[in-house]
């Protein structure tokens, strides 16, 4: 109903379709649990759309397709310093574009042990690259049964889907 | 799915620093919507009352704010304080802007997720939000430009800046529309970040002195059509 608002209003910069495409790269949906750590996880996603995937016990988070589309061109990458711990939720920074800055949740808890710093200086590969150099934070996994909780790509594209309707 | 009135709070001249109290209730207000019961007897309406409000305000006194990025150096800073203007940073985007009185702040604390709106088009309604307001005052040579040039602008000067806020799909901050600003606060900074534009106000491209009063109204009709809802009158933000 806002998209058929918008289309009635005159000049008015027209976001484009929504509509989800699949990412470029499947993730194998493969999955062992050693003791303490997760060698190597599908990507999942969260109500939020944030993605992690999961290797040898460090994550690695980003925005997914749907989130880079509906933002626009990020023009800032506001992240936390190394060593930040971050319980699941938390707020841990902030994406900037077209003049809106817009809030990055943690899809787990943990502690955050790099940051990408490709993008300081470009910050449009979360738009050109969203699920590989576009990525934000890696950080440890202090409890890995929180990533049962969060979706698969098949849950997160019907979410996706059942939030456009 | 009906969405409920979006709640008008009309502050009148009030000093930066409170309009974004008054915000931050409006924020909790959105979020216990979300959650909260229902309203007795009126399907499909979650939480206690309106979730959406718009918070207007007049800045009664000069202030510089700049966003994520922007921050003013500290000669500078010192620079603006001696000119008696306060300094704030607000986590919003956009860079360095004036807020002062003359000029209507409007903050819209609206749920992007039941709107089913991106960010970007929520920029956009709020940029054909004004240009609609400026074509009902006889400005239809404002236009929109597109990023890094969001605003509403009159040729190469700018007369309503937009810097927004997103957080769980809920917006705060808003826009800052220059009615009868006096412009040379701006002289002193590089409004925006931007090199090489200039500002300008309603009363300087009509000819006529146009105060915040005489733009309410409008702007709340052009809010309505915009943002396809109806607004209820308040002076509570509901938290």
């Amino acid at each position: 109903m806002a998209w058929r608002a918008l289309w009635r209003v005159g000049p008015v910069l027209v976001p484009r379709c929504p509509r989800l495409s699949p990412p470029a790269l499947r993730v194998p949906a493969a999955r062992r649990l050693a003791t303490s750590s997760l060698v190597l996880s599908a990507r999942k996603f969260t109500d939020k759309h944030e993605w992690i995937s999961v290797e040898n016990g460090i994550g690695t988070v980003g925005i997914s397709n749907f989130a880079q589309e509906a933002l626009g061109d990020v023009v800032y990458c506001s992240l936390p310093e190394i060593g930040t711990k971050l319980s699941k939720h938390e707020e841990f920074g902030a994406l900037e574009s077209v003049k809106a800055a817009s809030e990055l949740y943690s899809p787990l808890s943990g502690e955050v042990t790099e940051i990408n710093a490709a993008l300081a200086d470009n910050p449009g590969l979360v738009n050109k690259s969203c699920y590989q150099d576009g990525w934000l934070i890696k950080m440890t996994v202090e409890n890995p049964a929180e990533l049962d909780e969060l979706m698969n790509e098949d849950a997160y594209e019907k979410y996706i889907k059942s939030i456009e309707d | 799915m009906s969405r409920g009135p979006v709640r008008v709070l009309r502050l009148g001249l009030r000093p930066y620093a409170e309009a974004l109290r008054v915000q931050e209730r409006c924020l909790r207000a959105a979020r216990a919507a979300r959650t909260g019961p229902g309203v007795p007897g009126v399907a499909g309406v979650p939480g206690p009352g309106p979730g959406e409000s718009v918070v207007l305000s007049e800045p009664a006194e000069p202030v510089y704010v700049w966003g994520l990025r922007g921050a003013p150096e500290a000669e500078v800073a010192a620079r603006l304080r001696a000119r008696g203007a306060g300094l704030a940073a607000a986590r919003r985007g956009g860079r360095i802007t004036f807020h002062g009185p003359g000029q209507l702040l409007a903050f819209p604390v609206l749920d992007l997720r039941r709107r089913r709106l991106p960010l970007r088009g929520y920029v956009a309604a709020l940029e054909a939000l004004v240009l609609r307001l400026c074509r009902r005052l006889g400005l239809a040579a404002a236009r929109a430009l597109p990023p890094p040039f969001t605003g509403v602008w009159m040729g190469d000067s700018k007369l309503c800046a937009i810097g927004v806020h997103c957080g769980n799909h809920i917006t705060s901050h808003g826009l800052a529309l220059n009615c009868c600003t006096d412009l040379t606060w701006f002289d002193h900074i590089v409004p925006c970040g931007l090199e090489g534009k200039g500002v300008t106000s309603l009363s300087r491209e009509l000819g006529r002195h146009v105060t915040v009063d005489h733009v309410l109204q409008p702007f709340l009709d052009s809010f309505q059509e915009v943002f396809d809802c109806t607004l209820v009158f308040s002076e509570d933000p509901g938290d």
